[in-house]
């Protein structure tokens, strides 16, 4: 059997969820420019809302995903509110924001596992029951198609609304410059708070789709955090389309590398391409 | 008193690991998250020379010191071209790499499985064999530690460190290379990590990866903020305060698994806290 299809579609699958994390912690970069690294527990936030309300209460699956979805969005809200926000305010350092949001993500990362112990955990309702679907000799699970088709739709979303409308012109206006945002009338602590809840919403979305395709983990944030770092470093920090490029590339370099190499030398791999492009390319793919 | 004498070790160990890293991210300004893989070095070093070449352990310390310190010349000639967040990033990233090599070198490390069957030291004909030889023996270097690191920062080579950590363009202008300053405070923060490695190894007699994973470089971290940046006594008591949490949460009545998350809540707690209200720690003399 030819490998070649079937590692080209992981490749795009694997690009798509980094994708999902890279559009969310982009949109956020660019209007705060600081790595808010508390970005991958909220992925955790999301699939374990799920697993609670549909396999602890018996709530409808798709409500359920819709619940997630909110409230991974609305704790992202929170944290810009209460400690973002002020830190904003007091003109704290990148670094200061930097560990302020290590320290969420600790603590989020830990009462869930409080709530919910550390074992690995799947969403899926029917195991080993999905539909399957085959394309070019290689095979695709529906939740993967899922994956891909919301990756890009949402995607396309985001460019569009930060091209064409009101909002998305607000946010490029405090990319450039917080002070000129605020002295023209754009309420920009308003606009940030939207921008988190919406990064944030795309991040839960992207860990439930994770625990659906595999499973959930307490600790599952920080991997799809770290990838979702890289892929938008690697395309421009900040830069939504670069980031969503990014990912791709990413997905590929990995799933070739391990073609070569054996799996376990997956996160290296991904590091040693940050750190490469860091090196030599510092603004990214297209960042000018 | 075992167990006292067990808590005992542990702080000192960790106290040894945040003097070493206030070195770094207190006195120098650089916020390296990448401590847990000198001090597993450290760590790995002992363990693989005392099972297979039955070597003193006291000779696998100095060696271990070589170790880490070559590393770490490496990591840190390229972290030196990195700034603020962005060092931190990079450091990260060389944090998830080692671990990979700890986790998937198998020849040497056993990978997860681990080292087992470490002796504990002897010299002379003296052996540390029971715990509160052990505990002496581990006092006896945090003190050496804290002295040596003391002399550091007294002398004209720590008043330069810290003066690049206020202004580094200012003191570049003087005439001073800074890459010389910089690395050479990371290579000594590194050797001095990798005893605390050498030191786990052979009190514990085993050790795995997971003991070198990127939260325990975030959990050192936490140690020194919490205590206080830019001083040594702050990393000692930050040491002690976040070592005897749990125990004392365990005391309280929580089982031995939710203390261990409870203590992760708390540290990310006051991560956050400090973050807003006192960035500088407890003790501290530098803002991040």
């Amino acid at each position: 059997m030819d490998i070649l299809p079937q590692l080209i579609l992981n490749s795009i699958i694997a690009g798509a969820i980094y994708a999902l994390v890279a559009l969310g912690f982009n949109l956020i970069y660019g209007a705060t420019k600081f790595f808010n690294l508390a970005h991958g527990v909220l992925s955790a936030v999301g699939g374990y809302t799920v697993f609670f309300f549909s396999k602890s209460l018996g709530l409808n699956f798709y409500l359920s995903v819709l619940l997630g979805v909110l409230l991974a969005g609305l704790i992202g809200y929170l944290l810009d509110k209460f400690i973002y926000l002020p830190l904003r305010k007091r003109k704290a350092s990148n670094m200061v924001l930097l560990v302020a949001s290590l320290g969420a993500f600790t603590v989020i990362q830990a009462i869930i596992a409080i709530l919910f112990s550390s074992q690995f955990k799947t969403l899926s309702q029917n195991v080993g029951q999905q539909k399957i679907y085959e394309i070019l000799g290689g095979v695709i699970t529906q939740t993967q198609l899922v994956i891909l088709v919301s990756g890009i739709a949402i995607a396309l979303g985001l460019i569009l609304i930060l091209k064409y409308t009101l909002f998305g012109k607000a946010i490029k206006a405090i990319n450039n410059d917080e002070e000129v945002a605020k002295i023209i009338g754009i309420n920009t602590n308003k606009i940030t708070g939207y921008v988190f809840f919406i990064g944030s919403a795309i991040a839960g979305w992207a860990g439930i789709l994770v625990g659906l395709d595999t499973g959930i983990q307490p600790t599952m944030g920080m991997g799809l955090l770290l990838k979702g770092v890289i892929a938008s470093i690697i395309g421009g920090v900040g830069n939504v389309y670069g980031g969503f490029v990014g990912s791709f590339l990413l997905g590929f370099v990995e799933n070739f590398g391990i073609w070569k190499i054996s799996g376990e030398w997956k996160d290296a791999i991904a590091f040693g391409v940050l750190i490469v492009f860091l090196l030599f390319r510092p603004q990214g793919i297209f960042k000018k | 008193m075992e167990y006292l004498i067990h808590i005992g070790i542990i702080f000192t160990i960790y106290a040894i690991l945040g003097i070493s890293l206030n070195l770094v991210v207190g006195y120098t300004g650089l916020l390296s998250m990448a401590h847990a893989v000198f001090y597993g070095l450290g760590a790995y070093t002992t363990a693989i020379l005392l099972t297979r070449f039955e070597i003193n352990f006291f000779v696998t310390v100095i060696l271990g010191m070589v170790v880490s310190g070559i590393i770490s010349l490496l990591i840190g000639l390229v972290l030196n071209r990195f700034r603020g967040d962005y060092y931190a990033l990079v450091s990260f990233g060389f944090n998830i790499i080692i671990f990979s090599i700890f986790l998937n070198w198998q020849s040497l490390t056993r990978g997860p499985l681990g080292i087992p069957g470490i002796d504990k030291p002897s010299l002379f004909g003296l052996e540390f064999s029971n715990n509160l030889s052990f505990l002496i023996l581990s006092l006896a270097m945090l003190g050496l530690i804290y002295l040596i690191s003391r002399f550091i920062i007294k002398s004209s080579f720590g008043r330069v460190l810290k003066a690049i950590r206020d202004d580094e363009q200012a003191i570049q202008v003087f005439g001073y290379n800074i890459l010389y300053f910089k690395l050479t405070i990371f290579v000594i923060s590194a050797c001095l990590a990798a005893v605390a490695g050498s030191l786990l190894a052979s009190y514990i007699t085993f050790i795995d990866p997971s003991s070198f994973v990127l939260m325990e470089s975030i959990f050192i971290l936490a140690i020194i903020i919490l205590g206080g940046l830019a001083n040594l006594k702050g990393a000692v008591l930050g040491a002690l305060f976040l070592i005897l949490l749990p125990e004392v949460l365990r005391f309280v009545g929580f089982p031995s698994d939710i203390a261990a998350q409870m203590r992760q809540v708390i540290y990310g707690l006051i991560l956050i806290l400090l973050m807003l209200y006192r960035p500088q720690g407890l003790m501290g003399e530098y803002k991040l």
